[in-house]
């Protein structure tokens, strides 16, 4: 399993890299506005295409670019019920505090776990290879984060089992 | 040898500048509503003026060398025309552009009684003076523009107009104003004059669609015009050869501007932060020639081995990937400007980007056949 | 007003997609990079037709997946000489989206090499054609 993990980094990597080209895109639609066209998608020459890279078929990271916005949505690996609880449980609390998150989207994309919105103004105050590092490392520690929080709850469980049984 | 500069303390992008005539003053935009004007004082920069008239982000600025003045236009609708008054203050004047959208790019005639407005609204503005009524005054061309116009260029002779625009096409226009000059003589463009008269129409690409037009540039003799697109590729179409299309697609990220810089080669520079030189040969191939950015690559002083290993540990990773840049601008260049000569024969280029930076480049070209002379290196 | 399009290059699109019975031949030949470049010259790339897209795309996956990683190379500097790395990295790409058991762990070994070769330009490509896989 880990022998394509790097690889599949390295493509979200060079894929992020090239997507994440963006400038800053005053609306055509609406006057004195300026939105992410990847979200409003009001001229469909303004959006590019969507890529997807897979390492199976449960981890895989879809981006969206389009002119001033790249909207990357990324589906962690769930292999049993726990994981899913802890993935569920791991997104939706760092998703309700996204405002102190900059790039964070507010809700996944159907099918995804956590989506990122990147936009003109992102790309603006920081660095983009720092964006990039950033997506790539969050991706590395995801999965880690919820190994060690699966360890972390079967180790509880076992102990609060042990003290329920000594009564016997 | 590169020269950079950053302006104030703020590390704000660069969204365009303009020089003016010796190039001891430059005019640029920190990403907001605000134009500076600053002035070189020997490796230093001082802060002149600050044009504080639109309010939203400025998205164009040109300096007319001759009659020395400013003209602006930014994402509120509105361009301003600045002229200096004699405190040496600048002073705007609004111009009639009549649209509805942001005015996204702007260009000066080369003869300076004219300007060409490009917008959201789909359209390009040809603003004039109108002396009787002491306004600047527009003129549409309309058709066939199906999407914002990214950018402008006026062909030599103060007539022709080259647009480049998100619906993937590159469209030569007329922008002939009956009232304020006289009647063109005639190009390899087509010799019909009326304003908005569309002279050639160019895809970005005819194999693939796609990819929007980020700059466009006449050549000196204006007889070519280059243009770079959303797809990382580099094309040239000559009105004196059928209109053929020269395209070169690159390995590169996007490039954002283009600028000729000999008859036969164009500055291009982009996502990738490094300004490259392309040069056309002898048998009409476009060829990568030089690139300007000759930095080495930084010694990774200050980690330790120790740190090196502990992130490797941390972060499960077989190699460093703490990712440098290894060029001299930190991030995307978004404008390129010449700083010595002229389009026929320039030695210095300066560009400006999304990292504040502005970079004085020397363009070093073997002769007048630049490009071929640097082909064996 | 002159015509400006199509004057150069002619851009003749092949709208049936490539010759499946053909493939099939060369890939039982062992001819594999001949197989590629049959599948990649002929992608149906500018068709409205989402079926004959679909039946280019399955050929072409099962062509890329009979590769084995130490051809790749081989392939990819084939492809290469014929101008087709923007193409190859559209199916990549598909690819990626129809994953099964296996084939993204190959087709991430495919991606590492074009990206090689092409650049991240091919990748940008792909990103701006409207003509879709």
């Amino acid at each position: 399993m880990a022998a394509t993990l790097k690889p599949y980094l390295t493509a979200v990597r060079h894929s992020l890299t090239a997507a994440m080209c963006l400038q800053d895109f005053p609306s055509q639609v609406v006057e004195r506005h300026n939105k992410p066209e990847v979200e409003i998608c009001s001229s469909k020459e303004l959006v590019l295409t969507p890529i997807v890279v897979s390492r199976n078929e449960r981890e895989k990271v879809l981006i969206e670019p389009s002119i001033n916005s790249v909207r990357v949505s990324i589906a962690v690996k769930q292999a049993d019920e726990i994981e899913k609880i802890l993935c569920h449980k791991f997104t939706r609390f760092m998703m309700r505090r996204a405002e102190s998150f900059a790039i964070l989207r507010r809700k996944p994309i159907e099918g995804y776990d956590i989506s990122f919105l990147i936009t003109n103004c992102h790309t603006e105050q920081m660095y983009k290879h720092k964006l990039v590092d950033f997506v790539i490392s969050f991706m590395e520690e995801i999965d880690k984060e919820i190994s060690e929080m699966k360890l972390a709850v079967n180790a509880r469980a076992r102990t609060c089992a042990e003290e329920f049984l000594k009564r016997f | 040898m590169a020269e950079t500069f950053t302006f104030g303390t703020s590390l704000a992008s660069i969204t365009c500048h303009a020089w003016n005539k010796d190039r001891t003053q430059i005019a640029l935009s920190p990403n907001n509503h605000e134009i500076h004007i600053y002035s070189r004082d020997g490796n230093d920069w001082k802060l002149a003026d600050v044009l504080n008239q639109h309010d939203l982000r400025v998205m164009g600025i040109d300096w007319a060398k001759n009659t020395n003045r400013i003209v602006s236009c930014a994402a509120d609708r509105n361009a301003y025309v600045w002229t200096q008054g004699e405190d040496g203050k600048w002073k705007p004047t609004l111009v009639l552009l009549r649209i509805n959208r942001a005015a996204t790019c702007v260009k000066w005639s080369p003869a300076e009684n004219k300007f060409a407005v490009g917008s959201g609204a789909r359209l390009i503005s040809v603003c004039y003076f109108e002396s009787e009524n002491d306004w600047w005054v527009s003129k549409h061309i309309k058709k066939p523009i199906r999407s914002t116009v990214t950018s402008l260029d006026w062909h030599p002779n103060n007539v022709l107009l080259v647009a480049g625009s998100t619906d993937y096409k590159v469209r030569v226009f007329s922008a002939f104003i009956k009232d304020v000059e006289e009647a063109p003589t005639p190009t390899p463009w087509g010799n019909r004059k009326p304003l908005g008269q569309l002279m050639a129409e160019f895809k970005n690409s005819l194999t693939s669609g796609g990819g929007w037009i980020n700059n466009v540039s006449f050549s000196s003799d204006g007889n070519k015009v280059c243009w770079v697109g959303h797809d990382s590729c580099v094309s040239i179409a000559d009105a004196t050869n059928g209109n053929t299309v020269i395209r070169l697609r690159t390995g590169y990220l996007p490039f954002l501007s283009c600028e000729w810089v000999s008859p036969n080669s164009v500055v291009v520079a982009g996502y990738s932060c490094v300004p490259l030189l392309y040069s056309l040969t002898a048998d009409n191939k476009l060829v990568l020639s030089g690139k300007l950015d000759k930095s080495q690559k930084r010694e990774s002083s200050g980690i330790t081995a120790m740190r090196i290993f502990q992130s490797m540990d941390r972060n499960m990773r077989t190699e460093n990937t703490d990712t440098v840049v290894d060029s001299i601008h930190q991030n995307a260049i978004t404008s390129v400007r010449i700083y010595a000569g002229d389009k026929s024969s320039a030695s210095k280029v300066s560009t400006s980007g999304v990292d504040g930076q502005l970079v004085i480049w020397t363009v070093e070209q073997g002769g007048i056949n630049g490009g071929m002379r640097n082909l064996q290196i | 007003m002159r015509t400006t399009s199509g004057r150069t290059t002619a851009w003749t699109a092949p709208q049936s997609g490539p010759d499946e019975t053909e493939i099939t031949t060369l890939l039982t030949q062992g001819k594999v990079v001949e197989a590629l470049l049959s599948a990649l010259q002929n992608a149906p790339l500018r068709c409205k037709n989402q079926i004959v897209k679909d039946h280019a795309l399955n050929i072409t996956l099962r062509v890329l997946l009979s590769i084995k990683s130490t051809q790749i190379d081989q392939a990819i500097d084939t492809v290469d000489q014929n101008d087709l790395i923007d193409v190859l990295m559209k199916y990549i790409y598909r690819g990626f989206e129809i994953p099964s058991e296996g084939s993204s762990g190959h087709l991430l070994q495919w991606h590492e090499k074009a990206f090689a070769k092409g650049g991240v330009g091919c990748i940008v490509r792909v990103l701006s054609d409207t003509n879709r896989a």
